[in-house]
C-alpha cells in the first residue's frame, strides 16, 4: 500500500497536507484500526459494516484485472484529480472552482456545485465497456445530504442531462443508475434504484454491475441492493462522453458530499469480488504505477527498420554460414567485432564505419541491388544515432513479411467455411451447390484463406443469394424455428422476438435493434402480401441473414483506440470455432461467451479441449495439412508420358489419400507430435500405389479392392516413412525430380529458411543428368561454383536424402543413364555454422523430426492457417510464446492448436484509430 | 493533337529544370475538371496491357525492325518508352518475374503473394474521375487474360487497389468475359411478381446491412471498410442486372454472342505444379483473339473502362508447337520441347529467356517475343478500329500502358534485375506524346506518375517523402 504522504512533496498546499495528514491521521483518513476492527474480513464480507471513518483493511487487496479507472485522491494538490488505474492515457479529471471543494489526501470533499471532469472524451473507457458489453462503476463515498435529487450525479460518463453511457447518481434518499444500452434510451432510462431510504449520510461503498448477459445488479457495502436483467447491448455507447464527478456536464445535477475511492472496471466484477473491495475500504489505494523504464527509441528503430534490411539485404552472404569477409551480422556479438577488415561499423558514426561507406558507394550488396535510398537513410541514421543493437539474433524469417501486420483484414467465409457453417446451422450438406457456385479461393502466401486475398466477385453475390435459396428449400423452415420460438404471429413483438433469437445463432452473436428492424421489415412486406405464411417470411428471413455481411464474414470491432484490446467474447467463440472447426460456435461455446466464460487461458483451453474431441476438428487439420501442402496440386499432375509411360493418373489421387490419412493416423489416432509426421514408420497405401511404391502387396483381398487403402507398418522399410517419402510431396520436384525444387520445398515449408533469387546474369536452365553425372553430381558441381554455393549449399543437400525416388515417387537405385543414386547429405539449419551429416534418408527424417526449427515451423504454419494471415515479426514474440506451450503439452496438433487459441495473437486485436 | 493539354509550359516557365519538388508538382498538374477531355461523350478510360517474360533490353535497342516489328503500323500512335527502371520493385528478390510483374503499372515491389505495393495506374484513373463509383451498369473494372502459371496471383493479375489487393477478379475464358460483361443474373426460382416483390425485400435487408458496415457506425479498420463497400458495390451491380438490364444480349439473342466454351486448359489444370503444358500456337492466338475481341467490343458498348488483359503470366511456362508467320512470311516454327531437348518445366519456351546472352541470336526467344507482339498489336489494333465521338480512335483517346517483366534486364544492368523494362503508352487524348522512341532513363514511378499527373489524378504512387521527377519529354 502506498503511504498518501509520500506522494508528493511539491507546494505549499501539498506541504499543507501533508502536515495535515501527520497531524490527524484518524479524522478522515483510515484509521489505523479500522482496516481490521471496522472493515469486514475477507471471510465473512457483510458480517459488520465498515466504518465512517474510511475503512481500509491492511492485507486486502482491490481487485485489480479489467481496472480502467481508479481516482483514489491520494494526491491533493491542484486542481487536478490523477486518474492512477495506469490503463491507457490517464483520464485524469479537472477541478472547475477549487473553491468549492476540500481536498485532503484519500478523499475529495464537494462542498459546492462545480463540475469535476474529463476535459476530453473517455475514449478508451468507452471503448473497452462497449467491446466487453459488462461494467463495473464503484464508489466509496459519504453524501452531506440525506437527500438530493436529479439524480444528483456522483459518478457519470455523459455529455448533457438526456445523454449519457452511464450515471450513478443519488435520487433522494436511494442509489440510482442509468445506463445507455440497444434496451434503454439515450438517457439510460428506465434507470436501476436501490431501495428507498437506503443511501444516506453514512460512509458507503456502492458497486453498481452490469454482466455479459444484461444482469445489472446495485450493491450497498457489499450487499445487493437492487437486481434486474437488462440485456440490451452496449454496442451504442457514444464516445464522445466525458467522465465526471459531483454534476453533470452541462452542471445540472450538483451532487454534494465526500469521495474516498471511484472505480471502473470493463467487466462485472463477481460477488466476491465486491466483497473483497469492500473488505479493502476506502481507504485502499492504487498502488504506485508502475514506472517502466522507457524503451529507447532507438531499440525500436533497430529492431522496426534496421533489422529488417540487414535480415532482407545483408544475411544472404554475411550470417553465420556463409561469412563472407569473416564478417556474422546475424548475430549481436559477432556483428559489433567485424570481420576480416576490422569492425564493421563504429556507434555514432556512420562517415567513419565501413559498413557505410560500402553501402553508400553500391558496392554493397555485392552483385545484388543496391540498398533504396530510404534503406540507406535508415542505416546511416541508425549508425550517427549510436549503433544500437538489440537482438542476440537475426532470424530472415521473421522478416520476410514485414515489421507488423499492415491492417486488420477482416476474412470472408472461405468456401470449406460456407459449407461447414451451413452444415453446423442447418443440418444440410451444400458442398456440391457451393463448389459449382462460388469461384475458387486463390492461394495466396502459401494458403487459400489468406484474409486481404479473400475477394469478393459479382460470381459471389450471385453465388451467396442462389445458395440461400437452396438452403431454405432443402431446410425443414418451421422445425428450424421452432428451435427458437414455436409460435409466432406476423406482430412486431413475436416476430422481433424470433428474429432476435434465430439471428443470434446465424449470425454467431446477439442482434442489435436497427438489424432486428431490418430484418423485421422482411416479415411486414409479406404480411402485406396475399396468401403469405410465417413459414415463407421466416425463410426470406434466413434467406436474407445468409447474405449478409455479419453471415459472410467473420465481422469484428476493429475500430478503437490504436491500441491492443481484447476481443469481444463473441468475437473470441468465433475466432476459437473458425480456428479449430472451420466452422461456427456450438452452443456450449456460444453460451460460454454469452456467460463472459472465456476471459483466460484456462477457460479458453478448456473450451478448446472439448472442441478438439469434436470430428469437425480433426476435418479441420486435415485441411490445414491439404492447403500447406499444397495437395490439390497433384488433381493436376501431368508427368510427361515418355518419361514415365506406366504412370496412372489415379495414382495422384491415391497419393493425396495417402498423406491425408498418415496425418489423420499420426497427429489424432496417435496423438503424436506434429514433428513426428517427418519419421512416422507407418502409411497408406491403395495397391495400385503400393505397386508404383514397390512395397509388397499382402492379401488378394487388398488387390480386388483397388480404391482401399491398406495400413503399411514401414519399420523395416528403409526408403520410406514420413511425409517425404511420400509421393504426395516427391513429385513437386517435377519430372526431373528437381533437387533445388525438393530442397527449397523443405527450406521453405520445414526450415523457414530464406534465400533469394539468383543474382544477375546467371544461366538458370536446369542441367540435364546424362551417364556418368547423376542430378546429385551436378548439384555438387553447382555448390562447389562459389557464385552459386551461398544460396544452393543452404537447400539442395536437403534433397540428397531423396534422390532415389524419382519425378512420381518410385523408388530406383539406379537413375535412368545407370548412374548409382545416393541418400547421404548434410542439412545446414538456419542459424548455424556447421552443418548436420545424414547417411540414409531414414536417418534425414529422424534429423529433422528431432530438429527445434523444424518443430518451430510447424507451430508457425498453423498458426498462419488459424490466423488467415503472413506472420510478421511482430508475432515473433507471441508466436514464441506459443511454440513454448504447446511444445511443453506435447507439441501435438492438438496442443498447438490450443496454445495458438489461447494467445494473445487470438484474444487480443490491434485497434485502429476510430473513423 | 489538340490537347487537353497539360499546361505545362506555363508552369514550367522560368524554372529552368524538370525536377521539382512534390508540392509545385501537384499545384502544377490539373485535377479532373482541368484536364477533362475536350468533348465531354469521350469517357476517360485507363487500361493496362501485359505480356509475359518481357523483351531484354538489347532487343529493345533494335527499335521496330526487330521483335517490336508488330507495333510498327501503329507507332504513330504510340510512344515506346525504353530504358524505364523499376529499381524499388526488386529489392525483395523473391522471384524477378514475380517481383516485375507486380511492379508493372505500379512500380512498386509486392507486399505479399497476391498484393500489390500500391495501386495500378487505371485505378488510380479510376479513383480520381469516379471516385463514388461508374455509372450505372458499368462494370467497375475488368480484369482478363490468358495465362498458364499460377503459382503466385501477382503473376497475372494487372489492376490493384489503392491498397494492393486485386482489383477485380481474373476472368480467364472468353465465355468468362463475356458473362462478367453482357451476363444477366436471374433470381432462382422466381415465377412471378408477387415472388419478385419478396425478392427484392430480402435485397433491400441485405443492402442496408452493408450501408451500416460501410457508415459512419461502422466498427471496422480502413481495409475491412473497402472490403464490404467492394461487396456493397457488387451487389448493387447484381440489383441492377437483376431488375434493369433485361434486355442484355443473350446466347443467340442478336448483338454479341455467347462464346463457345475455351479450348485451352483453366484453373489448376492450366499449371500442373509448374511444370508447364503442351501448346498448339493455334488455339493460343484463337483464344487470344477471341478475348482481345471480347474486352474490345466491352470497350465499344461503354461497360468498361478501366481494368486490365494479361498475355500469358509472368514467368509462363508453355511447350508450344506450331508455325509461326507473320505478314506472310515464315518467322519460325515453334517446338519448344524439341528445340530444348527435354520435357516439363525444363522444356517450356521460359528456357530460351533464361539462355539469352547479347552477343547469341537468340532465334526462338526472338520468334516468342514477336508472336506475343503480334498479339498486343492485334488488340491495339481493334481498339483503333473503334471511333469515339470526338472523331478519334478508342485507341488514341484511352490511356493504355503496356508493359511486362523484368524483360531480362539483368543483362541491361548486371546489379539490377528489373532495369530497362518495355513500356508503351497511348496518348490518352494528347496528353502524351506518340510516333517515337524515347530514351527515358528514369525510374518507372516517376514515369507513372507523370501519366497519372496529366490524367488529372491527385494521388501519387511510392513512398509519401519522396521527391518525384516529373518525365517531362513525354508530354505534348
Amino acid at each position: 500500500m502506498n503511504a498518501p504522504g509520500t506522494l508528493l512533496l511539491r507546494g505549499s498546499t501539498l506541504a499543507a497536507c501533508l502536515l495535515w495528514w501527520c497531524a490527524a491521521p484518524s479524522q478522515a483518513a483510515p484509521s489505523q484500526a479500522a482496516p481490521s476492527q471496522a472493515a469486514p474480513s475477507q471471510a465473512a464480507p457483510s458480517q459488520a459494516a465498515p466504518s465512517q471513518a474510511a475503512p481500509s483493511a491492511a492485507g486486502v487487496a482491490r481487485v485489480s484485472r479489467d481496472l480502467v479507472v481508479l481516482y483514489d485522491f491520494g494526491d491533493c494538490s491542484g486542481d487536478i484529480v490523477r486518474d492512477r488505474a495506469g490503463v491507457g492515457t490517464p483520464i485524469d479529471l479537472k477541478i472547475e472552482d477549487l473553491g468549492m471543494v476540500q481536498r485532503r489526501p484519500g478523499t475529495l470533499e464537494v462542498r459546492g456545485s462545480t463540475l469535476i471532469s474529463s476535459l476530453h472524451p473517455a475514449r478508451h473507457l468507452t471503448q473497452k465497456i462497449k467491446r466487453s458489453n459488462a461494467v463495473t462503476i464503484e464508489a466509496w463515498v459519504q453524501p452531506s445530504r440525506e437527500k438530493q435529487s436529479g439524480p444528483a450525479r456522483i459518478v457519470t460518463l455523459s455529455k448533457d442531462s438526456t445523454n449519457r453511457n452511464f450515471t450513478l447518481g443519488q435520487d433522494g434518499n436511494k442509489v440510482d443508475v442509468r445506463l445507455r444500452s440497444l434496451e434503454t434510451s439515450s438517457n439510460g432510462l428506465p434507470s436501476l434504484a436501490a431501495q428507498a431510504g437506503s443511501f444516506n449520510t453514512q460512509l458507503t461503498h456502492l458497486i453498481y454491475t452490469r454482466d455479459r448477459e444484461g444482469q445489472a445488479r446495485i450493491w450497498l457495502n457489499g450487499k445487493i441492493s437492487a437486481s434486474r436483467k437488462m440485456t440490451g447491448r452496449l454496442s451504442n455507447w457514444h464516445r464522445a462522453m466525458r467522465l465526471a464527478l459531483g454534476n453533470e456536464i452541462n452542471k445540472s445535477r450538483p451532487w454534494l458530499g465526500t469521495y474516498h475511492l471511484v472505480a471502473v472496471y470493463h467487466r462485472a466484477l463477481s460477488e466476491k469480488e465486491v466483497q473483497q473491495n469492500y473488505a479493502a475500504g476506502a481507504g485502499a489505494t492504487a498502488p504506485p504505477l508502475a514506472v517502466g523504464k522507457a524503451q529507447d527509441p532507438r531499440e525500436t528503430y533497430f529492431e522496426l527498420e534496421v533489422a529488417p534490411i540487414f535480415a532482407n539485404q545483408c544475411l544472404e552472404c554475411h550470417d553465420t554460414f556463409s561469412r563472407k569477409g569473416g564478417l556474422d551480422l546475424s548475430k549481436k556479438m559477432t556483428a559489433s567485432t567485424g570481420g576480416d577488415t576490422g569492425r564493421a561499423f563504429i556507434p555514432g558514426n556512420a562517415k567513419d564505419s565501413l559498413l557505410w561507406q560500402l553501402i553508400e558507394q553500391d558496392v554493397m550488396p555485392h552483385k545484388r541491388s543496391p540498398l533504396s535510398q530510404r534503406d540507406k537513410r535508415v542505416i546511416e541514421k541508425w549508425l550517427n544515432d549510436g549503433g544500437v543493437w538489440t537482438l542476440q539474433r537475426l532470424d530472415p524469417a521473421v522478416y520476410v513479411h514485414g515489421g507488423r501486420p499492415d491492417v486488420n483484414w477482416l476474412r470472408r467465409l472461405t468456401t470449406f467455411e460456407y459449407i461447414e457453417t451451413v452444415r453446423s446451422l442447418f443440418g444440410i450438406d451444400v458442398t456440391k451447390e457451393a463448389r459449382a457456385l462460388l469461384p475458387q479461393e486463390v492461394r495466396a502466401d502459401g494458403f487459400s484463406n489468406t484474409a486481404y486475398n479473400l475477394n469478393v466477385e459479382l460470381k459471389h453475390i450471385e453465388a451467396y443469394q442462389r445458395l440461400a435459396g437452396i438452403i431454405v428449400q432443402r431446410v425443414d423452415i418451421d422445425a428450424f424455428r421452432s428451435r427458437f420460438k414455436k409460435r409466432v404471429t406476423f406482430t412486431d413483438k413475436e416476430m422481433g422476438d424470433l428474429i432476435k433469437k434465430m439471428g443470434q445463432t446465424i449470425l454467431r452473436g446477439p442482434l442489435e435493434n436497427r438489424e432486428v428492424i431490418a430484418y423485421r421489415g422482411i416479415a411486414t412486406t409479406l404480411a402485406a402480401t396475399e396468401d403469405s405464411s410465417i413459414r415463407e417470411a421466416t425463410s426470406a428471413i434466413i434467406e436474407a441473414m445468409l447474405q449478409s455481411p455479419r453471415f459472410l464474414y467473420r465481422i469484428e470491432r476493429q475500430q478503437g483506440d490504436e491500441s491492443v484490446q481484447p476481443v469481444d467474447d463473441f468475437e473470441l467463440a468465433a475466432r476459437m470455432s473458425y480456428m479449430i472447426w472451420g466452422g461456427p460456435p456450438d452452443a456450449k461455446l456460444f453460451q460460454a461467451a454469452s456467460r463472459g466464460e472465456l476471459y483466460d487461458e484456462v477457460s479458453i483451453l478448456r473450451e478448446a479441449d472439448r472442441m478438439l474431441q469434436d470430428g469437425r476438428a480433426v476435418i479441420q487439420a486435415e485441411r490445414f495439412f491439404v492447403d500447406w501442402l499444397h495437395l490439390s496440386r497433384l488433381d493436376y499432375l501431368q508427368p510427361s508420358p515418355e518419361k514415365f509411360p506406366h504412370w496412372n493418373p489415379r495414382l495422384a489421387d491415391d497419393m493425396q489419400r495417402e498423406t491425408i490419412a498418415f496425418v489423420r493416423e499420426v497427429i489424432w489416432r496417435q496423438n503424436r507430435p506434429l514433428s513426428d509426421l517427418l519419421n512416422a514408420q507407418v502409411t497408406f497405401v491403395t495397391p495400385r500405389l503400393a505397386a508404383h511404391y514397390g512395397l509388397p502387396l499382402r492379401s488378394s483381398d487388398e488387390v480386388q479392392n483397388a480404391e482401399k487403402l491398406a495400413r503399411y507398418d514401414l519399420s523395416n522399410v528403409q526408403s520410406r516413412g514420413g511425409l517425404l517419402t511420400q509421393g504426395s510431396l516427391l513429385t513437386v520436384g517435377g519430372d526431373e525430380a528437381s533437387m533445388v525444387t525438393r530442397g527449397l520445398l523443405v527450406m521453405h515449408e520445414l526450415l523457414r529458411g530464406v534465400v533469394k533469387d539468383p543474382p544477375p546474369c546467371v544461366d538458370t536452365t536446369p542441367v540435364p543428368s546424362k551417364p556418368g553425372l547423376s542430378q546429385r553430381g551436378i548439384a555438387e558441381i553447382r555448390i562447389a561454383n562459389k557464385t552459386c554455393a551461398g544460396c544452393h549449399a543452404r537447400f539442395e543437400p536437403l534433397a540428397y536424402g531423396l534422390e532415389k525416388f524419382d519425378g512420381v515417387g518410385g523408388y530406383h537405385e539406379k537413375d535412368e543413364h545407370g548412374n548409382a543414386l545416393r541418400e547421404d547429405g548434410q542439412i545446414l539449419f538456419p542459424g548455424d555454422a556447421k552443418t548436420t551429416v545424414y547417411h540414409s534418408t531414414h536417418q534425414l527424417m529422424d534429423v529433422l523430426a528431432r530438429s527445434e526449427r523444424v518443430q518451430e515451423s510447424m507451430t508457425w504454419k498453423l498458426t498462419q492457417f488459424a490466423l488467415g494471415r503472413p506472420l510478421t515479426a511482430a508475432d515473433a514474440g507471441a508466436l514464441q510464446e506459443i511454440h513454448a506451450k504447446a511444445q511443453r503439452r506435447g507439441g501435438t496438433y492438438k496442443a498447438t492448436i490450443g496454445a495458438i487459441v489461447s494467445s494473445e495473437l487470438v484474444t487480443l486485436i490491434m485497434t485502429g484509430e476510430e473513423q | 493533337m489538340p490537347a487537353p493539354r497539360l499546361a505545362r509550359r506555363t508552369f514550367l516557365k522560368g524554372l529552368g529544370g524538370v525536377t521539382v519538388g512534390l508540392p509545385l508538382l501537384e499545384e502544377m498538374l490539373p485535377g479532373p475538371t482541368l484536364a477533362a477531355p475536350a468533348s465531354a461523350a469521350v469517357p476517360v478510360r485507363a487500361f493496362n496491357v501485359f505480356f509475359g517474360l518481357g523483351i531484354p533490353a538489347p532487343l529493345q535497342a533494335e527499335g521496330l525492325s526487330g521483335v517490336l516489328e508488330p507495333l510498327q503500323p501503329l507507332s504513330d500512335k504510340l510512344l515506346l518508352m525504353r530504358n524505364v527502371d523499376h529499381i524499388r520493385a526488386d529489392a525483395n528478390g523473391i522471384n524477378a518475374h514475380f517481383d516485375g510483374a507486380t511492379a508493372a503499372f505500379t512500380a512498386e515491389a509486392p507486399n505479399g503473394e497476391a498484393k500489390a505495393g500500391g495501386p495500378s495506374i487505371d485505378q488510380v484513373v479510376r479513383q480520381a474521375w469516379h471516385p463514388d463509383g461508374l455509372p450505372t451498369g458499368m462494370v467497375p473494372t475488368l480484369v482478363s487474360g490468358t495465362f498458364f502459371r499460377r503459382s503466385r496471383v501477382g503473376r497475372f493479375v494487372h489492376s490493384y487497389n489503392a491498397n494492393g489487393t486485386v482489383a477485380a477478379a481474373m476472368q480467364e475464358r472468353p465465355r468468362d468475359v463475356f458473362d462478367r460483361v453482357f451476363g444477366v443474373v436471374a433470381f432462382d426460382g422466381v415465377k412471378n411478381a408477387r415472388q419478385l416483390r419478396i425478392k427484392r425485400s430480402v435485397l433491400d435487408s441485405v443492402l442496408s446491412e452493408y450501408r451500416y458496415f460501410t457508415g459512419a457506425r461502422s466498427p471496422l479498420g480502413i481495409a475491412s471498410r473497402a472490403r464490404i463497400t467492394d461487396h456493397l458495390e457488387r451487389i448493387r451491380e447484381f440489383e441492377q442486372r437483376a431488375f434493369t438490364l433485361k434486355d442484355t444480349p443473350r446466347e443467340g439473342a442478336p448483338g454479341p454472342t455467347r462464346p463457345r466454351p475455351s479450348k485451352l486448359q483453366h484453373g489448376g489444370a492450366a499449371d500442373p505444379g509448374g511444370q508447364g503444358i503442351d501448346i498448339q500456337l493455334d488455339d493460343l492466338v484463337a483464344e487470344w483473339r477471341l478475348m482481345a475481341d471480347l474486352y474490345a467490343l466491352s470497350i465499344e458498348m461503354d461497360r468498361v473502362r478501366f481494368g486490365s488483359i494479361t498475355f500469358l503470366a509472368a514467368g509462363e511456362r508453355l511447350r508450344v508447337k506450331g508455325a509461326y508467320e507473320y505478314a506472310g512470311r515464315s518467322i519460325y516454327s515453334f517446338d519448344d520441347a524439341r528445340d530444348l531437348n527435354a520435357s516439363g518445366d525444363m522444356g517450356c519456351s521460359h528456357e530460351w529467356w533464361h539462355k539469352f546472352s547479347p552477343g547469341k541470336q537468340n532465334e526462338q526467344l526472338r520468334a516468342h517475343a514477336h508472336m506475343k507482339m503480334r498479339e498486343v498489336a492485334y488488340l491495339l489494333h481493334k481498339l483503333d478500329q473503334i471511333q469515339d465521338a470526338n472523331g478519334r480512335s478508342v485507341l488514341e483517346n484511352s490511356l493504355l500502358t503496356v508493359s511486362t517483366e523484368s524483360g531480362d534486364g539483368r543483362h541491361n544492368d548486371s546489379k539490377r534485375e528489373l532495369s530497362g523494362v518495355f513500356h508503351a503508352i497511348t496518348s490518352a487524348q494528347g496528353r502524351f506524346k506518340t510516333g517515337q522512341i524515347m530514351d527515358i532513363g528514369q525510374e518507372g514511378l516517376d514515369v507513372y506518375n507523370t501519366m497519372l499527373a496529366a490524367m488529372g489524378c491527385q494521388r501519387r504512387l511510392g513512398p509519401v517523402d519522396r521527391e518525384p521527377t516529373l518525365v517531362d519529354q513525354i508530354l505534348w
